[in-house]
């Protein structure tokens, strides 16, 4: 009677998951499917032959790869720029002492919560003024809107959970507050960073709206943008190639589920969604 | 060249007065227990001794060196915290050896110098572990082993012994008399613990309220509390405080009247005060004096018995283990009128009156209502 | 001997000079790119500028005129909210009975929550690409599915009619989004004591008045977090909408998000587009105060 009702819960939790994943699992299967399979009605759900043509074909015959560069470029030189400012701004935030101090701290909340389409306006202005507007440069400055308060967020939590006394027994053994932020803070704070840094990459890569604004020739574009203009430029939809591409694009991801997860639960825990 | 000297140091956080004017002289050599309750300035005093936190009025000199201004790696002392503070992605070697790096020490002695400390500590077999791979007992001896290792004028404890269970407390306890025997340095221990503070310090500096309640010998903390905060803060179980008022020379609450030795308190004048006895200066003896026991508690060696004296008063008595007394029973009280003290009312009352001298007086019953 | 009280040592002077300026970097980058285009926004707000050659003229309150008589603001707002209400009520639900589900004893659980998560990473624009696939009238598997399992008879325009639009942007948003609320509500299960359940037991409540009385209530203070913030981030969604249905059929999902596009890039509108901007996050920022008192005042 357990076991049975242990089956039971099983099938149908996972049926449940698999459902939820199903656009997941449906998108990989059709990356596969030959071009005259997927256009049977009704569809096959599972592929009869396997094909990796599309890839192939994505990465010989389209911009695809010279917009994952821009991705790869893009996101890591946002996710730098902005751990970096982070982890020193919140070692500021968290250990020292001046006015203002909390105030900032209730900015950067605030501008955590700000629309970026209310920024988007002039920030265009701005870039295109400074003659920065179509270059990677301007999305790097314009994902810090949204990248940077966040980091400093998390950071700063997780600054918080580095116990006060290490420091001040470093500084007792001699070391300066800086040398002490060496030596002792950044090695703790290290699981920290790399969980905040995968949070950064991954906004960093998925943004769609500034790229949008920004940015519009091949050379520059991102991924996100970069494969929406091969869908709406294409006279007819190439389901297919989308579906190799939408798989191609999320591999940095799949690569963080597989080896980093920790990394990202633990964020969630510092984000300050804790009871 | 380890004294330490407070003068007229102050600290306020915001609205809030964490420290009163502390005056503290700290001799060479000397091991000054910082006793208190929490949150009575005592860790902020150590942390401004450090250079952790900053005093808002008064100088702080180290060996005679006024040090406000100096940075806590450059006034020569070493701190052990509570928590320990061990650095934990560091062995325990890389640990020890940290504040002699810092100072610039070649990486040959430094080595030497590790294995000595260790080796005073007998840690030798645990140099190459991390912190969290210790016991609570032995992260403490390496945090000991951090601090000694650099020769420090002095050494400045918070609380080290109060993350340990009762019996490893202890032997620490011993352990620390031993070390400041062997090496003799200038050391301050915060505690909240009287227990550690009178058998390891030389002198006592009881704080309460951000203030400098007595500075002194255990003995002298302990038979002649300065104030009243002292006298109920020091000794378990405490001192019985009863409130009353002194007049025609003897001590008068609830309706009973205690003849104050004239020597000693002759030229108090009459008015409120508070009475302080010791659990063990009240015996169970003949005595005029009528009670009723309410609780008798049995620690094996000895036995803590609460009296309820006419008018409602509760005080505490030491009775030797052994004798037969069970809860509702009468008996009668002798009080040792020469160890008794008096005190001016509020919560940090004056100590009022000279020194002690004097034999056992009973107790004058007076059957009247009197004022209280 | 005594030192002067005013003046804070030369120690702790020095500390604070190293905080501002450990802080300075972050300071001017906030400046540059979220407080001067904020400030900017609300200046460009009270011009009429004309986007392909950015040439305006000053109009002073026109364009929150504009903004106050015109049907569009608050035909979008009315969407953002349907939008925002239907998305952020199917998160919630889903994302908490998926977290019961995944915090009992599973097979494979590890693997089962990184399935569940995975949506929530994704890339939008991939989450969107997928779906308009699934959704797609010809091939999509959706609707053949659906006419398999004998739900319906013919296929649906999911995307290019309405309510089905609406449904359709809800339906993915809620697929996307609803991971962030596992995710936070099982670290919080994982909290709550053990010794609560047993009592219950004790006391003879069954699994449902367990779940009302045990889970619910602890759960409460993480779901106001929660909420709040998937609100404000569901108000503001661009992306998706942008994406499935461009704000179509018509303007029928047209939230405020994609007014202010349209009226800054479409219709070359750049002043009005920044009026509404404006306009979009006062009314976020009034929802706000008005949810953190409410929940302040029950909590």
């Amino acid at each position: 009677m357990k076991l049975l009702r242990t089956v039971a819960f099983n099938l149908f939790t996972w049926s449940l998951v698999l459902l939820i994943a199903f656009p997941l699992i449906w998108m990989v299967l059709t990356s596969l499917k030959p071009q005259t399979e997927l256009f049977r009605i009704p569809p096959t759900w599972l592929p009869q032959s396997v094909t990796f043509e599309h890839y192939w074909r994505l990465l010989t015959e389209t911009p695809f790869l010279i917009y994952f560069r821009n991705s790869v470029v893009l996101a890591t030189a946002t996710t730098l720029f902005v751990v970096t400012l982070g982890t020193v701004g919140a070692y500021s935030l968290v250990r020292f002492r001046y006015r203002g101090r909390e105030t900032l701290a209730l900015l950067v909340l605030f501008t955590y919560l700000l629309p970026s389409v209310v920024l988007i306006i002039p920030l265009y202005l701005a870039m295109v003024w400074l003659g920065l507007s179509n270059t990677l440069m301007s999305l790097v400055l314009a994902h810090t809107t949204f990248a940077l308060p966040y980091a400093l967020w998390l950071l700063r939590s997780f600054m918080e959970g580095v116990p006060e006394d290490l420091e001040s027994a470093a500084l007792v053994d001699g070391a300066t507050r800086m040398g002490a932020f060496k030596d002792i803070i950044l090695p703790q704070l290290l699981p920290g960073i790399i969980s905040t840094a995968l949070f950064t990459f991954i906004l960093s890569w998925n943004e769609y709206l500034y790229a949008l604004v920004l940015v519009n020739t091949d050379s520059v574009r991102p991924l996100t943008t970069g494969v929406m203009s091969m869908l709406i430029s294409a006279f007819n939809i190439e389901w297919s190639l989308l579906m190799a591409a939408s798989v191609m694009m999320s591999v940095p991801l799949i690569v963080v589920f597989a080896f980093l997860q920790s990394y990202l639960t633990r964020g969630f825990g510092a984000g300050g969604v804790k009871g | 060249m380890g004294q330490v000297t407070l003068t007229d140091v102050r600290k306020v956080f915001g609205a809030f007065t964490a420290l009163e004017g502390l005056n503290i002289d700290i001799a060479e050599g000397e091991f000054v227990a910082l006793l208190g309750p929490s949150g009575c300035g005592k860790s902020t005093t150590l942390r401004m001794l450090a250079g952790l936190d900053f005093p808002t009025a008064g100088t702080i000199s180290i060996g005679g060196r006024v040090v406000n201004d100096v940075p806590p790696g450059k006034r020569d002392i070493a701190m052990v915290f509570q928590s320990y503070a061990l650095y934990p992605h560091m062995t325990v070697a890389e640990n020890i050896a940290y504040p002699l790096k810092k100072r610039g020490m070649p990486k040959a002695e430094r080595t030497a110098a590790v294995q000595k400390a260790a080796a005073t500590l007998q840690l030798e077999p645990l140099l190459d572990r991390k912190p969290r791979q210790l016991s609570g007992g032995q992260q403490q001896r390496v945090a000991l082993g951090r601090a000694l290792v650099r020769e420090p004028k002095v050494f400045l404890l918070d609380e080290p012994l109060s993350n340990l269970d009762a019996k490893l407390r202890s032997y620490m306890r011993a352990e620390l008399i031993e070390l400041h025997r062997r090496i003799g340095k200038t050391m301050v221990y915060v505690t909240h613990d009287q227990l550690e503070a009178m058998t390891m310090a030389d002198r006592i500096a009881v704080m309460h309220g951000g203030r400098l309640q007595q500075f002194d010998t255990p003995a002298a903390v302990y038979d002649r509390p300065a104030n009243r905060f002292v006298a109920g803060f020091i000794g378990t179980p405490s001192m019985n405080l009863v409130e009353g008022a002194v007049r025609d020379g003897t001590f008068v609450f609830a309706g009973q009247a205690l003849p104050l030795p004239k020597d000693r308190f002759g030229d108090v004048p009459e008015g409120p005060a508070v009475l302080g006895l010791r659990p063990e200066d009240i015996r169970l003896e003949q005595g005029p004096l009528q009670g009723t026991l309410r609780l008798v508690e049995n620690s094996g060696h000895e036995q803590i018995v609460t009296v309820e004296v006419p008018g409602g008063t509760r005080l505490l008595v030491r009775a030797e283990a052994g004798r037969p007394l069970s809860m509702g029973q009468s008996a009668t009280l002798a009080v040792e009128t020469a160890r008794l003290h008096l005190f001016a009312p509020g919560e940090t009352g004056a100590r009022l009156g000279r020194d002690p001298g004097g034999a056992v007086v009973e107790m004058a019953p007076r059957q009247s209502g009197g004022a209280s | 001997m005594t030192a002067k009280a005013h003046t804070a040592p030369a120690l702790e002077r020095g500390y604070a000079r190293l905080g501002v300026l450990l802080i300075a970097p972050v300071i001017v980058v906030f400046s540059l790119v979220i407080v001067y285009p904020l400030l900017a926004a609300i200046y460009l707000s009270l011009f009429q500028i004309y986007t392909p050659t950015l040439q305006g003229s000053f109009v002073g309150v026109d364009n929150y005129m504009d903004l106050l008589t015109r049907r569009a603001f608050w035909s979008s707002l009315w969407v953002t909210l349907v939008w925002t209400f239907g998305t952020l009520s199917l998160q919630i639900v889903c994302g908490v009975g998926v977290a019961l589900l995944l915090h009992q004893n599973l097979w494979f659980r590890s693997l089962a929550r990184s399935l569940v998560l995975f949506p929530y990473f994704l890339s939008t624009v991939v989450a969107v690409l997928v779906w308009r696939w699934l959704f797609n009238d010809l091939y999509g598997a959706l609707n053949h599915g659906l006419m398999q399992i004998g739900l319906i008879d013919m296929p649906v325009d999911w995307l290019g009619s309405m309510p089905n639009a609406m449904i359709g942007i809800i339906l993915v948003g809620a697929w996307k989004y609803f991971p962030f609320v596992v995710i936070a509500v099982l670290a919080r299960l994982q909290t709550i004591p053990e010794h609560l359940y047993e009592a219950a037991k004790i006391d003879g409540a069954g699994p449902i008045a367990r779940f009302w009385d045990v889970t619910l209530p602890q759960l409460r203070s993480v779901l106001t977090v929660i909420i709040l913030l998937r609100a404000i981030w569901d108000f503001k969604e661009f992306d998706l909408i942008y994406l499935l249905t461009g704000g179509g059929p018509v303007t029928s999902t047209q939230t405020l998000a994609l007014l202010v596009y349209q009226e800054a890039f479409a219709l070359n509108e750049m002043g009005r587009a920044a009026a509404y901007s404006v306009g979009m996050m006062l009314v976020m920022l009034v929802f706000m105060i008005v949810y953190v008192r409410h929940s302040g005042r029950e909590g």
